[in-house]
């Protein structure tokens, strides 16, 4: 089967429209720039980690259904893979973000960096070439191994060789110890250096759960939008929507445990150097901010979620998936904004066009890789064996 | 044998089958021909055997979300109650009402509700322990826990009639059909 | 070679109905080391805490240490369990009991430990919330507090997800024993008849609990994480604790099912039940667990590096290159180092090779314990206040006496209750001959009892 022929949806002809949007808002995301570069750069960041963890949970998730396989995982296989391919995009992304670092860090302001201590103590670490060093090792790390994973993946489609799922399988292993140790820096380097002076060891992990549920839920919606097409119609059956959901409440719960582990430890302790960042981000207009978190990004989707009723439908599942992608958007936001805006949330235009443009660039670029491929992988050996089992 | 049978009241008719299909086959030719009071005896799980007895679901799924409600609300209750109202006490600067630390604890006892009217609720609705049963009376029924396939049609249904149910059971691929007495 | 339902019975009835003369001198070598620890306790409570080794600045030592290695191995049963029946892993049946005992008893052990450590642990039970004359109430905000809710709920939980599918088992022995065996696996089993609708019903209770306990077992080892994690003391307030502990205590968990699994292969001779299969699966876990051990040591160190703060830097350098080096490398070359090759090498990842990463794995798991509670107490913020630690005869005996007690339950259990379920194998083997019968067009079916001849 033609991997073009299977496309003929709404979702294929969004391919050129996606583009346009996308660089149409771009353009007008640099025209404000020009204008105040540093709200340009602060909003170019919070689309940027957004849209660069969307991709990254793409590749985690993917790894993760290599190693462990599942029915869930060859309905949303070429959706995930096709999301890795937009690492490409990002990597482009990074070079305007690089470019504006020292309106973003204190540290990488020559001025700030030597008034603060808390900022010296760490110069070591945080300074301008070594993070831009990081940077690259990180991008190659990631695309070689999206590389991989494509790479195999679609010979098995033209060889239906079987090996190449065992091989797949052994890079997925070290593959996500690398995706976790990368993820854990970035992290540090892109959001958690915005204060310098705080640090939390759990913040790697947080990052990692939110990547990939943003992924999962992005492309459970995209499954919703493909599920009439041919050859997934017949896959997108209620077991491995079932099982799908049990994965989307999966990092539901993770994402509340670990960030309900950062938070008592902070509370309680209620150290000066740590409890900022939670004043920060729970008193004023964030607080809102936080308790809209904590209903919509946790406790309803958690309760939906638990109900078989709605993981077997996938029109519900993926409404309680298109949430949860507007909620991580969200969770983004009150991660990276209260560095600079103590007070309360301010939404500025630039924060839209840059999401949006972005996001619209990333489509374009995640369809066109769509298309290049069968919707489902062909010739999995352990896809006819997962089939056979829930008949 | 038969004579004693007939001093005491017969509980029904039991018939014994080699394997699980057998035995399925038998409950659904039974349930066809309309009895309705059965109930089959297996080693081990019999998918479809249930529905065939005229078992629709378990309500086990709600009794569980009952017992973790009122563990939730009872566990946070525990909590507010002696550090907010009974003593309150002021411990390392923390308000009264410190909800973040309480959340643990309400976890545990959601879960211990869940958990226990799991259990409970699996025992008395299989009306567990059961201390005598007549079953326990039929000949060879000690096989039933290991590699015997049994149904039971019971003399208060009201098709029962001890020839023909007898007539229809031996009929039914069955090793053997024995009465049973209360 | 498969075996028929009638063998699996056999096999697996026998030695709860035949013991030998060397499981009784087994049992009275473990007991009397057991009797051993207990009078080591007797003496403490009479004589105080003074005489075992705990000193300012270090009062949490070997107790609390072997508290946090045996809660952690008490996660080998049943989340382990509960994972492999929820994600339906059809190899799991011949591992979950053994698994979920260890749960059982490595919890009991593990929670004796915060009550040897008491001053007075006769008093223990103020942890208690009820309405007392003492007219006050524990501290809610307390992790101790929580570790009592915690490690209870995961108790019972734990028991109740281990009898629920013993319940059939015990009719089957009451059914086959005789005299007063019978009349006690008879109360036993409740009156099991193995009706369609108790099996739903048992089903459907063994897959919830297999759903609550699993956010249980992670809470279980977060809260005593926490225990560490909420006091302000250099090493010990990170917020990736929680995680960390329970990634830790999985591994553990894994390596000790493993050990178990193979000590119940040979003295019961199980080989075809548990087999290289189950251990190669086994071994794959460990190695993922492996794995994700040295991300949460690697995330914690280098997070703390970069924090750093001057107090938390003097710990991190003792156990890095001070006095506490050596154990430190010794826990990473155990840990990582010695089972990573092993389990990542198809052919190395034998029984042997399983058992022998295993044990490191185990000796690893306790020396990490030890690293996260010791030096942190004895190097707290201000340099007057630092000091060392040294075990006294007294807490070697209690804790030598500790992994006796658990061989000791261990072999009791295998005693009482078969220790693989057996109608979860012969439903393993007739799903199994299900799908082949489909396959064959009736054929291969499989032959349940026929020639067996009864016995009374």
């Amino acid at each position: 089967m033609n991997g073009s022929d299977a496309l003929q949806t709404d979702v294929s002809r969004l391919e050129k429209p996606a583009l346009i949007v996308g660089l149409l808002a771009l353009v007008i995301s640099v025209g404000g720039g020009l204008h105040s570069p540093v709200q340009f750069f602060r909003s170019y960041l919070r689309g940027y980690v957004f849209w660069l963890g969307v991709a990254l949970g793409c590749a985690a998730v993917l790894m993760l259904h290599h190693l462990v396989g599942g029915r869930w995982g060859f309905v949303i296989r070429r959706l995930l893979e096709s999301g890795t391919r937009t690492l490409l995009v990002m990597a482009a992304f990074t070079v305007p973000f690089l470019l504006g670092l020292r309106f973003l860090y204190a540290w990488a302001d020559p001025v700030r960096a030597h008034a603060e201590t808390a900022i010296e103590d760490k110069a070591l670490y945080l300074n301008v070439p070594f993070f831009i060093g990081r940077t690259i090792v990180y991008f190659a790390a990631w695309m070689l191994l999206a590389h991989f994973l494509n790479k195999w993946s679609l010979e098995q489609d033209r060889t239906a060789n079987p090996a190449l799922t065992r091989r797949l399988q052994n890079l997925s292993g070290p593959g996500l110890v690398i995706y976790g140790l990368t993820v854990t820096f970035a992290s540090v380097d892109w959001v958690m250096s915005l204060e310098p002076s705080w640090f939390s060891t759990i913040y790697g992990m947080i990052f990692m759960v939110t990547q990939a549920l943003s992924a999962m839920s992005l492309v459970i919606v995209i499954t919703l939008l493909l599920s009439k097409t041919e050859p997934l119609r017949e896959m997108v059956t209620p077991p491995a929507l079932n099982d799908l959901g049990n994965l989307l409440l999966t990092f539901t719960m993770l994402w509340a445990y670990l960030s309900f582990s950062q938070f008592l430890l902070i509370w309680s302790g209620n150290l000066p150097d740590e409890i900022t960042w939670y004043t920060a981000r729970a008193t004023g207009g964030w607080a809102w901010i936080a308790v809209l978190l904590i209903v919509f990004h946790f406790a309803v989707p958690f309760l939906l979620l638990l109900s078989r009723f709605v993981k077997r439908r996938i029109r519900l599942l993926s409404a309680v998936a298109a949430g949860l992608v507007v909620m991580s958007l969200l969770d983004m936001f009150w991660l990276l904004a209260p560095a600079y805006d103590r007070a309360g949330p301010r939404f500025h235009w630039l924060d839209w066009t840059a999401v949006i443009g972005m996001g619209g660039v990333w489509f374009w670029r995640f369809i066109a890789q769509l298309k290049r491929a069968a919707l489902v992988p062909l010739h999995d050996p352990r896809m006819a064996r997962g089939a056979g089992h829930h008949g | 044998m038969k004579l004693s049978t007939k001093k005491r009241p017969l509980y029904g008719l039991i018939a014994e089958f080699d394997n699980p299909d057998d035995l399925l086959a038998a409950a659904h030719r039974a349930h066809a021909e309309g009895y309705r009071r059965m109930d089959a005896f297996t080693p081990l799980p019999v998918e479809g055997l249930a529905e065939a007895v005229g078992f629709v679901s378990t309500r086990l799924p709600l009794v569980v979300l009952i017992g973790g409600l009122c563990g939730c609300i009872g566990g946070f209750l525990l909590q507010y109650y002696p550090n907010v109202m009974d003593y309150p006490l002021n411990i390392g600067g923390k308000p009264l009402d410190s909800w973040p630390a309480f959340i643990p604890v309400t976890f545990e006892l959601t879960i211990l509700g869940a958990a226990l009217f799991a259990v409970f609720g699996m025992l008395a609705m299989n009306g567990l322990p059961t201390p005598y049963h007549p079953v326990f009376n039929a000949p060879r029924f000690e096989l039933a826990s290991r590699n015997r396939f049994f149904l039971c049609i019971k003399a208060r249904d009201p098709r029962f009639d001890l020839e023909k149910t007898r007539q229809f059971m031996t009929g039914l691929k069955a090793r053997e059909v024995s009465e049973v007495e209360v | 070679m498969e075996k028929s339902p009638n063998q699996i019975t056999e096999d697996l009835l026998r030695p709860l109905l035949r013991t030998s003369p060397k499981y009784y001198f087994a049992v009275a070598l473990l007991a009397a080391v057991v009797v051993v620890a207990f009078a080591a306790f007797g003496y403490q409570a009479y004589s105080g805490l003074g005489v075992s080794g705990l000193r300012r600045p270090v009062f949490w030592g070997f107790y609390i240490t072997n508290f946090v290695f045996w809660i952690g191995i008490s996660h080998a049963g049943t989340l382990i369990s509960a994972i492999l029946r929820l994600a339906n892993a059809t190899w799991r049946r011949p591992v979950t009991r053994c698994a979920e005992v260890i749960t059982v008893f490595a919890l009991s052990i593990g929670a004796m430990f915060p009550v040897i450590h008491l001053g007075r642990p006769w008093l223990a039970f103020w942890l208690i919330p009820y309405p007392s004359e003492r007219q006050i109430w524990p501290n809610f905000r307390s992790p101790l507090v929580w570790d009592f809710f915690a490690i209870n709920t995961y108790l019972i939980g734990s028991v109740a997800f281990l009898t629920l599918p013993i319940l059939p088992d015990w009719a089957l022995v009451r059914d086959k024993a005789s005299g007063w065996r019978k009349r006690v696996y008879g109360f036993l089993s409740l009156g099991w008849r193995g009706t369609p609708r108790q099996w739903s019903r048992l089903e459907s209770a063994m897959h919830i609990m297999a759903i609550v306990i699993i956010p249980v077992a992670v809470s279980v080892h977060t809260i005593v994480s926490w225990d560490f994690a909420m006091a302000p003391v250099p090493m010990w307030h990170s917020t990736i604790f929680g995680p960390y502990f329970v990634a830790g205590a999985i591994f553990s968990g894994i390596a000790a099912l493993i050990l178990a699994m193979a000590c119940l292969r040979k003295f019961l001779h199980l080989e075809d039940y548990l087999k290289p299969l189950h251990f190669d699966n086994l071994g794959k876990l460990l190695l993922m667990m492996s794995l994700l051990w040295f991300y949460f040591v690697f995330a914690e160190r280098l997070t703390t590096w970069y924090g750093n703060e001057p107090s938390e830097m003097a710990v991190f350098w003792t156990t890095q290159q001070g006095a506490y080096a050596p154990l430190f490398w010794t826990m990473v070359f155990c840990n990582f180092l010695l089972p990573f090759p092993i389990l990542a090498i198809k052919r190395l990842r034998t029984i042997t090779g399983t058992v022998i990463a295993s044990t490191a794995v185990v000796a690893g798991m306790w020396l990490e314990r030890f690293l996260i509670i010791v030096p942190s107490l004895s190097h707290k913020f201000l340099p007057y206040n630092w000091g060392t630690y040294r075990p006294t005869w007294v807490e070697i005996t209690i804790m030598v006496g500790t992994f006796a007690g658990m061989a000791l339950l261990y072999a009791l259990f295998a005693k009482a209750v078969p220790i693989i379920s057996i109608w979860e194998l012969k439903l393993g083997l007739h799903e199994k001959s299900e799908v082949r019968s489909q396959e064959t067009e009736g054929r291969g079916k499989l032959a349940f009892g026929g020639q067996e001849k009864l016995e009374t």
